[in-house]
């Protein structure tokens, strides 16, 4: 079991790695985050299962709604940004800057 | 065991048949009109009987046949109340509509649709009389309704014009205003009361309610014309003059006041309830006689004649005489409904004219008109033994001499010489001086069918009154006795009306005056009440709904609380508080770092 969940943590620190370093593009970015939620899932999924924990059985299900409505809200931003600029690149995120 | 209930009974079935004759072929015919006509007086006859009973033995009745339905306690039955007031006002209404359907089978004889006239006419009978023998609240509010409905076809007859669907609509508009105050009254009784008969609500009465009896006093401000609810009734003349003459002077506008006469055992304990009959009365007879001081339109005079009146009754109402001022209803209707049948024989005469500065010098032309419109004139003002001397003068002294409100009273006694003024008006600009109407129109009343109306009118006119009032039970103890200025208060009125009048009429021959004064616009302009109340409000109505539908619920609630705000602060407080340029990759990064070294620092702590 430790194997498994040694892979599914190494997947979600790939993700973790891969959001926080990226080069151009938004939409990896959200790629990324996506990734961290699926694997959050599953070693949720797989934990509850595997410890009988039945009273936090719908906790996987919730977080995977909550990823669903997160991934729209970063997809019409991406959106925004992509009708604004044209492309996603985040160098053309600077209205920030003072 | 007499024929009383058959009678009734048989009166106003009698009526029906000609509704139900209407899709057979006599309803194609000429013939249809004189079997209406003969219907009625029909109708007539056999109402007389239950009348000549009541007054020979003081029988009265109630009429309960049909169990219509129970609705939990409430029981709706069709039941007839044959009482004191509805027996002496079919007859009446009787008389006069069979006199109005002789007249208008003269009057309305050029018309391609005379028959639905006719059966139109009728079914407004047939509506007012369910009104008048309803015992209960309601059979009494689907009378209400269908003289409401009948008003508004009769009155947009000629509908092609747009001042009479104007007019229509405007009557509907205001009677349905009144309408609120009897459908509130009848949720009260039946709430309070749990039911709609009117014995049981007069049994029930503990303490006079005021609301119920504020919904009444409404309903009767809506339907007879009271001020603030009253430009439907002048408005109302653009319909075809046998129709003024019976609903708009002697049937419809007297079922507001008919209604407050019927609810007179709740109202005679309240006081507060007669304070406002009394004034809302006298500010109507006032302001609707000098509204027709200055107009025009023989119609119209004659229609704020009418409102002026029922201002009347409802001064009588208020003085807790509902008797007085039911027989003031009765012998109102005769005078006025001749007033109204002599404007038409005036009016279709003179080939359709209508206003008085055209008309003059009928006096020769038309001899018997002018003999009855002059009559008609002297019992409006309550010429002495006159019909509407025995009702109009003993409203008067009970008015001088009752403990009431003294301003009120100075006002009906003002509009008391006011109805002589304008009296005297009408008499002078059609009847007296020389023709002012160009000399082609043949003139020719010779036609039995409208002097026959008018005769029986003429002849009503001057003896119903005395015949009434000594044939009628007495119901309260008269007044014997009073200083003899008091008795003469409305004799004095009256007079002084007329000789002013004569001398501002005879002045108009030689003086005119270049612009018309303010008190005189005033007049002309019906007191700027239509002015004012048909455009100021709707328009701050509708521009409240729209400006609450659109700014406040679109524009405010759904789009800029939440959304615009968040996004408007949002970028405030950013551009306020951030000194920071846009590189995202070095701050991911600096995420990165952060967290690696974190999770070394606590994991390896040696």
């Amino acid at each position: 079991m430790t194997l498994i969940h040694m892979n599914i943590i190494m997947a979600f620190s790939m993700s973790l790695v891969g959001l926080l370093m990226y080069r151009s593009h938004l939409m990896s970015a959200l790629l990324c985050l996506e990734g961290m939620m699926l694997s959050l899932f599953v070693l949720a999924a797989l934990t509850i299962l595997n410890s009988h924990f039945t009273l936090a059985n719908m906790m996987p299900i919730i977080l995977l709604v909550f990823a669903a409505c997160e991934a729209a809200i970063g997809l019409a931003l991406l959106v925004t940004i992509s009708n604004t600029y044209g492309t996603d690149y985040v160098q053309n995120l600077n209205l920030l800057q003072c | 065991m007499n024929l009383f209930t058959s009678f009734a009974l048989l009166t106003l079935l009698i009526l029906t048949t000609p509704i139900v004759m209407s899709t057979t072929s006599i309803h194609k015919n000429n013939k249809y009109q004189s079997y209406v006509k003969n219907i009625v007086f029909c109708a007539f006859i056999t109402s007389l009987i239950p009348a000549m009973v009541y007054l020979h033995t003081n029988q009265e009745a109630l009429i309960s046949n049909w169990h219509w339905i129970t609705i939990q306690t409430l029981k709706l039955t069709l039941s007839f109340k044959m009482d004191y007031f509805s027996l002496m006002f079919m007859p009446v209404s009787l008389f006069i509509t069979w006199s109005i359907m002789e007249f208008s089978m003269w009057y309305m004889h050029s018309d391609p649709y005379i028959n639905q006239f006719f059966k139109y006419l009728l079914l407004f009978l047939i509506t007012m009389l369910i009104l008048v023998t309803a015992n209960n609240l309601f059979q009494l509010f689907i009378g209400w309704e269908g003289v409401g409905i009948m008003s508004f076809l009769l009155i947009g007859w000629w509908f092609g014009r747009t001042d009479a669907n104007t007019a229509a609509l405007q009557a509907i508009l205001y009677n349905r205003i009144g309408d609120i105050g009897l459908l509130a009254s009848m949720a009260w009784f039946l709430s309070n009361m749990n039911t709609w008969d009117l014995q049981q609500i007069f049994m029930l009465n503990q303490n006079s309610p005021n609301f119920p009896l504020m919904g009444l006093v409404l309903a009767a401000a809506g339907k007879s014309a009271q001020f603030g609810l009253h430009p439907w009734l002048p408005s109302a003349m653009e319909g075809p003059t046998p129709v003024s003459a019976l609903l708009h002077s002697s049937t419809m506008v007297v079922a507001g006041i008919f209604l407050l006469v019927r609810f007179y055992p709740l109202m005679e304990n309240n006081k507060f309830i007669q304070t406002t009959t009394l004034c809302l009365g006298a500010i109507t007879t006032l302001f609707t006689a000098i509204c027709a001081l200055t107009q025009n339109d023989i119609k119209k005079i004659i229609a704020f004649s009418t409102s002026s009146q029922l201002g009347l009754m409802m001064v009588t109402i208020g003085l807790n005489q509902p008797y007085l001022a039911f027989l003031h209803i009765c012998t109102h209707a005769f005078f006025k409904a001749m007033l109204f049948l002599c404007s038409g024989s005036i009016i279709h005469n003179l080939n359709n004219e209508q206003d008085i500065r055209k008309m003059g010098g009928l006096f020769k032309a038309l001899p018997f008109t002018t003999t009855a419109l002059i009559i008609g004139c002297l019992a409006l003002t309550g010429m002495p033994f006159l019909t509407g001397f025995y009702s109009k003068d003993p409203i008067i002294e009970t008015a001088t001499s009752s403990y009431t409100n003294a301003w009120a009273l100075l006002l009906t006694l003002t509009a008391t010489s006011l109805t002589a003024i304008y009296s005297t008006r009408i008499i002078f600009f059609t009847l007296l001086g020389q023709p002012r109407f160009p000399p082609s129109t043949t003139i020719n009343e010779n036609n039995p069918l409208l002097i026959n109306p008018i005769k029986r009118l003429l002849i009503g006119s001057i003896f119903a009154g005395f015949i009434l009032s000594n044939s009628i039970p007495p119901m309260n103890t008269p007044l014997m006795t009073m200083p003899l200025h008091l008795k003469l208060t409305a004799l004095a009125m009256t007079t002084l009306g007329f000789i002013l009048a004569f001398e501002i009429n005879t002045h108009t021959q030689n003086l005119k005056h270049t612009y018309p004064s303010n008190f005189s616009k005033f007049s002309t302009l019906l007191g700027y009440f239509p002015t004012i109340m048909h455009r100021l409000p709707p328009h701050l109505d509708l521009l409240m709904s729209q400006k609450l539908a659109t700014s406040l619920l679109d524009l405010t609630w759904l789009e800029t609380i939440l959304p615009k705000t968040t996004a408007l602060i949002q970028l405030k407080a950013s551009t306020l508080t951030s000194n920071q340029q846009g590189l995202i990759k070095l701050y991911f990064l600096s995420f990165l770092i952060t967290i690696i070294l974190s999770m070394i620092l606590f994991n390896y702590p040696e």
